[in-house]
């Protein structure tokens, strides 16, 4: 993006918006066109999120984080570079470079280093933060040739690595990746010595594009795909089964064919990570079960689910899987090296993914994996990420045994062995955040949580987040709802209720209530409910147990609720953190 | 010459929206309000990408009006 271009987007007209975003920048360096790039990165990638960019004081980007309070911003953003760890490693401070000045500038590079990690990480727990490392070249500082590493240099790189990886594992930042800012942002062409000294503002515009592009992608933290869908023949293998025969299809480097177990080996650690992973192959399906029993095959069959290998059309069988998996469209991608399977169910499908399997094209397969890890990749992968594929089989068969019924009898509900795990807490929670934010049909209100705004909830003290986990002779479903509410006195306020559509029929919602009532001792429970094109199911939940004429602000007594809800068979296990 | 004028008039106005051509034309810092410091090294970044040449430090003090900014490009 040119500058004026970056302009020109900051200065259009915008919708009013009821979402602000502000954004706290913090750098050593004067911010000018820094600021810009991120903001037209950002009203382009949200446009209906109105963003505010305050900046602290010029040359004190430590004591910028350090003064940050929690109510002062929605994100921060930390840029690094050289000159933060000790001004004479920038050009705008003289204090020498002789050897014994380069000893003094390790140590006060480990003592910077220290204090930004205490302040970024106190900074985290309330405040999402932003963090990219020194993105310009060391100066010309050392004793050895350019083409040489020197042990001064080497020991920056390693203050600077292991302070990114201290602060990598703490849930609150996201690191800037120096690998894909490598990619849009040559290192020798990211400097701008003129600008440096004569505006404070070290980065070519190019460099300070290519990192207001990237800051903004951290920011807005765009939710990860769900599931992948991919052929068989010539995708996951190279070769057709039907006419090569099992041991005909290959992935290896004799065959020429490494590329597909590549591809074996990045959907499998997909599948690792809890993206779901379904087969649409038109195969015999006895050989394709036969060649998953390869014991050279990458990707293991438990991985998979379900496989749809049959003759029928493509468009029919991700129309099965979408089913099973209940998810969406547009949260899935198909992969087939057909591009007239792909141009088949992209036209079922106009809101997928769908992608050709690119062939013998190595470099595009390359190029393909790193789209698909754009796509799928997270920041954290929860407990229950690797529990999800399982837990939609055990839906399959409860599903399977319960007859397909909408209301399971009380019988058959007995006979499940169900337990429920609640947690009230008021501390964060990775599972708990996802599922308030992408969950539709069981949403009291669709109200979707910035990290911010998640934190600033619970910061609250009459605040509590409820999460029940699921779990039956069936299997696990792990955590499949989330309430957030207030209590004042023995009046609790829900704000936020979502539960996964793979526990309906099972009486969790009533569960939650009771434990509202029995364990948080509330006499009277209101909800902020608001009808949403998709909430249906909450709404009919809410009749049921309020009445049929709901009545506006929706609330229930614990007289009612004892008298009319259904009987409950789970075991029930409570755990309370403060 | 006509291209480039409007390629300059496109500058200046993506860093100052408000004003018109013929405000434009007329600019001066000290007839525009908010043209200050920080409005004179956008105007000067965003002419160097557009143009793709180097405007000297020195000469950035006396870019004070479309006009300098005109004359500075046009007549070196």
């Amino acid at each position: 993006m040119k500058l004026i271009e970056a302009l020109n987007i900051v200065q259009s007209q915008q919708a009013e918006s009821p979402r602000r975003l502000r954004l706290f920048l913090a750098c050593g360096f004067t911010p000018l066109h820094l600021q810009t790039f991120v903001r037209a990165n950002l009203r382009v990638r949200l446009p209906n999120v109105l963003s505010e960019i305050r900046t602290g004081v010029f040359g004190d980007l430590i004591g910028s984080i350090e003064h940050l309070e929690p109510s002062e911003a929605d994100a921060l953003v930390v840029t690094l570079e050289w000159s933060d760890f000790d001004p004479r490693l920038g050009i705008r401070r003289l204090g020498g470079w002789r050897p014994q000045q380069l000893s003094e500038i390790s140590v006060s590079a480990e003592a910077a280093a220290a204090r930004l990690q205490h302040a970024i990480e106190a900074v985290s727990h309330h405040t999402t933060t932003i963090l990219s490392l020194p993105t310009l070249p060391l100066p010309p500082a050392f004793a050895t040739r350019p083409l040489q590493n020197s042990q001064h240099e080497l020991q920056l790189c390693r203050i600077v690595a292991q302070l990114a990886e201290s602060l990598s594992g703490c849930p609150g930042i996201r690191l800037l990746s120096s690998q894909r800012l490598a990619e849009i942002s040559a290192p020798a062409a990211r400097y701008d010595i003129r600008a440096d000294l004569n505006t404070g503002f070290p980065y070519t515009l190019g460099h300070a594009s290519a990192m207001g592009e990237l800051i903004a992608g951290l920011v807005e933290n765009r939710p990860p795909l769900k599931g992948l869908i991919t052929d068989l023949d010539d995708t996951l293998w190279s070769g057709i089964l039907g006419e090569n025969g099992l041991d005909g299809v290959s992935w290896n480097l004799d065959d020429h064919s490494q590329m597909h177990g590549v591809y074996q080996q990045f959907v499998s650690s997909l599948a690792a990570a809890g993206v779901l992973v379904g087969v649409a192959s038109k195969n015999d399906s006895g050989l394709v079960e036969q060649a998953f029993e390869r014991p050279d095959l990458l990707l293991a069959k438990e991985d998979v689910f379900p496989f749809e290998v049959h003759w029928s059309s493509k468009a029919e069988s991700i129309r099965r899987i979408l089913n099973t998996w209940n998810i969406a469209a547009d949260a899935a991608v198909f992969i087939d090296d057909s591009p007239a399977e792909v141009a088949e169910v992209q036209a079922a499908f106009p809101e997928m993914t769908c992608r050709v399997f690119p062939g013998n094209d190595t470099p595009s397969i390359w190029a393909l994996l790193h789209e698909l890890r754009d796509l799928f990749g997270k920041s954290v992968v929860t407990e229950e990420d690797l529990l999800r594929l399982h837990s939609i089989r055990s839906a399959g068969s409860w599903r399977k045994e319960s007859g397909a019924l909408q209301v399971p009898s009380d019988d058959f509900l007995r006979s499940a062995e169900a337990r429920i795990s609640f947690n009230c807490s008021r501390t964060g929670d990775a599972r708990a955040f996802e599922l308030v934010n992408k969950t539709n049909q069981f949403n009291l209100n669709s109200k979707r949580y910035s990290d911010s705004e998640w934190r600033q909830f619970l910061a609250d003290p009459s605040a509590f987040r409820l999460t029940a986990a699921y779990e039956d002779k069936f299997g696990a479903l792990g955590k499949i709802a989330v309430l957030l509410g207030t209590k004042r006195g023995d009046h609790v306020h829900v704000q936020t209720w979502v539960m996964s559509c793979r526990a309906f029929s099972r009486r969790i919602e009533h569960q939650c209530l009771r434990f509202l009532f029995v364990e948080l001792g509330a006499n009277r429970i209101s909800f902020e409910y608001v009808p949403t094109p998709r909430n249906g199911p909450i709404l009919d939940f809410l009749k049921s147990v309020t009445g049929p004429s709901l009545e506006s602000p929706v609330s229930l007594t614990k007289e009612l609720f004892c008298a009319e809800a259904p009987q409950l068979f789970h075991q029930v296990e409570v755990s309370v953190n403060a | 010459m006509l291209d480039q004028e409007e390629r300059l008039l496109r500058c200046f106005s993506s860093v100052f929206p408000a004003l018109t051509q013929e405000e434009i034309e007329n600019a001066t810092a000290e007839a525009v309000g908010v043209w200050d410091s920080l409005s004179t090294v956008t105007l000067a970044a965003v002419i160097q990408e557009e143009f793709n040449l180097e405007i000297d430090p020195d000469a950035l003090s006396n870019l004070n009006s479309y006009e300098a900014f005109r004359n500075y490009l046009f007549t070196r």
